[in-house]
């Protein structure tokens, strides 16, 4: 018996389609997994369905009754989600959480025993071990997830959305989370399940469907399919179309950190350098102090442990101005919030940093700005109605060219990029990967910060890794992937390099 | 382009050309070279303090304390010039305080880093105590040359000087927003202060910038005022707060919806001016206008927020 369906899910973005045509079915009780590329259009999916966005067109089914959410408060009674962020009231405890909302009361006034009681009663019915008393903030982020699992729960929904819940769990964790979404099931309730990680949904699905830009490729049975198999609907193309190489001779270094050892002990002496032509990966956890390491360089700060040198001569970072002048630029992680003037149009940010050579006297010379802002636009294939176009509609993977485009003119040495692909689609991302494979060829340095392992794999000539700050692993190619994540981990403490 | 961006767009225009039809039609009096170009003298000084406000809201801050400022300098141009200070100098004195309170203002929230909600807010007060200080909390009220007084009251043909002054001025901030590079680098400062700082900006520098125009503006207007009245007294300048934001709030609704623009600035004080002007033609009463005017900024501001969240949708 079908208890969720859609037909023809549609969901368009100002130059994007995220959702195309999509009709998906979940059966009473089974455990559905969503897999796919990031930008594949498995969120988008979610958000729909749980009301947060409106599609562009489609219905939407729930018990063979159409539904419409106008927001995620018309979607809560019939699907509960796990998001990855979690939605607990951090100075509240377990139980006040648990109740929120709908705390039991006498003419007003909470009921607070009856409340903890019947909270450690539905907590031990799942056979949990949480701590419902203490404020939430002060519990690890795996208690805070169970927590907010089990809120969920509490409004006994008939469908549940598990996106990414394993992300922040330990493995004893994991445990207690299948146990549980097994539990659930056998109660009858329909579970949609998203995760990266291809073990676990095929441990744990009965059917599994892939989605690919947007589109449903198809939907198996566990018991019919391989991961391989899997792998290969997720990826349209081949790999080597996907993640386009170029070889090159790397030439003179642009740029070497060292940092010198803590007095203290816990920090050793490390460095690497990048030379022209080169593509240097950086892999660690997220807060594993990659993009802390990069901003020190480009921002500046207190004086620290590092010593830089561009190109031999010795560089003390003071601000982005500084740094911009000494031939490095930065593409920032937060496209909105850090790359892109978003109330500006495309061309004007397309000239932000060099505005004062296209102009005379102080005055901006709109012509010579205007071209020069088509031709970067021609030469990036940014896909865009007119230069005017406020940069704020433009989809993603075009709002990233226009951050990185602005440093066209800038004639840098060393391109710092930080997770330029993240949140872009498949198509984007190959030509991201060319652009920077172009500026290493003419004479560059890539510093290429990702927590996508395939694709710095992919790309990257050697790959640094990085924990809690430091720079933990060294590795060349061939990449041996296992090594990589150990070290991701800080399994790894002797930095040396694999080959 | 669509009914709703045309309305978001032009709404705000398109409510001053209603308002202009109507008193012309219903108000005698009102539609009479006379009367216009006696709106444009009444919102002149207005304009000219508040295209300083512009540029501060352009680089995302706030001011509090311009209308002190502008009292301050209202007094202390009148006050140098009856000791007998040359008027070309005092004005100039005037214009430099300006400069140097905007400069304190800066320093305060760029490198001390207090929100300038708060800065302006304690330096008006400071402001207020310096024109006590300075007049007693008497008013100067004679004793101004006639060349002084040309500024505020002469006319040049059938043209107030003022009326020009504010022409001037606004044509001035316009181009500078517009054309130059330090404009489009104050309204990066202001339109995302990270991205512009990580695209090579000095923001800070600009942020100080944008708070020395609108003191600088605020002393100018202080200087005019005086001129204008023959006179200056310790709270000359003290309506222009409120004005001063609302006319500011009501042009970030015209053209580039929810940011400052000297154009839209300029034409929410003609709403103001023509309401103002109308309705005391009218002979409405005073507190009929205030109230008047306070459902009219509500109601230009609802719009737009409506229109605009909507566009965003």
């Amino acid at each position: 018996m079908t208890c969720l369906r859609t037909e023809g899910i549609t969901k368009e973005f100002p130059g994007v389609l995220a959702l195309d045509q999509v009709d998906f079915e979940l059966a009473k009780g089974e455990i559905h997994a969503l897999v796919g590329e990031n930008g594949a259009g498995k969120s988008t999916l979610v958000k729909v369905l749980a009301g947060v966005y409106k599609p562009s067109s489609g219905r939407i089914f729930v018990n063979e009754a159409e539904v419409s959410f106008a927001s995620p408060r018309d979607a809560a009674p019939y699907i509960g989600v796990v998001h990855q962020e979690r939605e607990l009231v951090p100075f509240y405890s377990g139980t006040a959480n648990l109740f929120l909302g709908q705390e039991m009361n006498k003419a007003g006034f909470l009921s607070k025993r009856e409340m903890r009681a019947k909270a450690l009663e539905f907590m031990k019915r799942y056979d949990l071990d949480l701590d419902m008393d203490s404020p939430v903030s002060l519990l690890g982020s795996g208690m805070q997830e169970m927590l907010t699992i089990l809120k969920i729960l509490f409004r006994s929904p008939d469908i549940v959305i598990f996106d990414e819940p394993t992300a922040p769990l330990s493995v004893k964790e994991c445990e207690v989370l299948f146990r549980l979404i097994r539990d659930l099931k056998a109660a009858g309730t329909s579970i949609i399940y998203i995760s990266h990680h291809l073990p676990e949904v095929l441990d744990l699905a009965d059917r599994i469907t892939v989605l690919r830009n947007g589109k449903i490729v198809a939907t198996v049975d566990k018991a019919s399919v391989s991961e391989a198999e899997i792998i290969k609907l997720m990826i349209a193309k081949d790999l080597s179309q996907q993640y386009p190489k170029i070889e090159l001779e790397p030439g003179q270094e642009v740029i070497s950190v060292e940092s010198q050892a803590e007095p203290g002990g816990r920090a050793r002496k490390s460095g690497f350098s990048i030379r022209a032509k080169e593509i240097v990966g950086f892999a660690g956890l997220v807060g594993s102090g990659r993009s802390e390491l990069a901003k020190r360089i480009f921002e500046g700060g207190p004086e620290g442990r590092y010593k830089v040198n561009l190109a031999g001569i010795p560089f003390a970072p003071k601000s982005p101005k500084h740094a911009i002048a000494n031939g490095i630029v930065m593409i920032p992680e937060d496209r909105r919030g850090e790359g892109l003037i978003t109330s500006f149009d495309v061309g004007a940010n397309l000239a932000l940093p060099r505005l004062s050579l296209l102009s005379k006297f102080g005055f901006r010379q709109e012509k010579r700005i205007r071209q020069r802002s088509g031709q970067i636009i021609g030469d990036l294939a940014i896909k865009v109605f007119s230069q005017n176009q406020i940069v704020s509609t433009l989809s993603g993977g075009n709002q990233q060219k226009v951050s990185l485009g602005k440093w066209f003119d800038a004639d840098a040495k060393l391109w710092i990029f930080d997770e330029p692909t993240q949140g872009i689609d498949v198509e984007t991302k190959s030509e991201i990967y060319l652009i920077m494979q172009r500026l290493a060829s003419r004479g560059a340095g890539i510093w290429f910060i990702s927590s996508d392992l395939r694709e710095l794999e992919a790309i990257a000539d050697r790959i640094l890794v990085m924990h809690e700050g430091e720079i933990v692993g060294k590795f060349a190619r061939p990449f041996q992937t296992e090594k990589i994540l150990e070290a991701m981990l800080g399994n790894q403490k002797n930095e040396e390099v694999h080959a | 382009m669509n009914v709703n961006k045309l309305l978001t767009r032009y709404g705000t225009v398109a409510a001053l050309c209603l308002l202009f039809l109507l008193f012309s039609i219903g108000v005698q009096g009102f539609f009479d070279y006379g009367n216009i170009i006696n709106i444009l003298t009444q919102i002149a000084l207005l304009m000219i303090i508040a295209q300083g406000f512009t540029m501060v809201l352009t680089v995302g801050e706030l001011d509090l304390s311009f209308a002190n400022v502008a009292s301050l300098s209202s007094v202390i141009v009148a006050g140098l010039i009856i000791k007998g200070v040359n008027p070309i100098l005092a004005i100039l004195i005037c214009l430099a305080g300006g400069v140097l309170f905007g400069l304190v203002n800066g320093t305060l929230v760029t490198k001390v880093g207090i929100p300038s909600l708060i800065t302006t807010l304690a330096t008006g007060i400071v402001a207020n105590g310096l024109i006590y200080m300075y007049t007693k909390g008497v008013s100067f009220y004679s004793g101004l040359p006639k060349g002084f007084l040309y500024l505020g009251r002469g006319r040049i043909g059938p043209i107030p000087v003022l009326v020009l002054i504010m022409l001037g001025i606004l044509a001035i901030c316009h181009i500078f927003i517009n054309k130059t590079v330090v404009g489009s680098n104050l309204q990066a400062t202001g339109g995302n202060p990270a991205a512009a700082r990580l695209a090579g900006i000095n923001t800070r520098f600009y942020k100080v910038l944008g708070l020395v125009l609108g003191s600088f503006a605020a002393a100018l207007a202080g200087i005019l005022l005086t001129s204008r009245l023959g006179a200056a007294n310790p709270e000359g300048a003290g309506g222009f707060l409120m004005e001063g934001f609302a006319i500011v709030l009501l042009g970030q609704t015209v053209f580039t919806v929810g940011r400052p623009s000297p154009i839209g600035t300029f034409v929410g004080a003609l709403i103001i001016g023509v309401l103002n002007n109308g309705l005391t033609l009218l002979g409405a009463e005073y507190f009929v206008q205030d109230i008047v005017k306070g459902l009219i900024i509500i109601l230009a501001v609802v719009i737009s927020s409506i229109q605009s969240k909507r566009m965003g949708a």
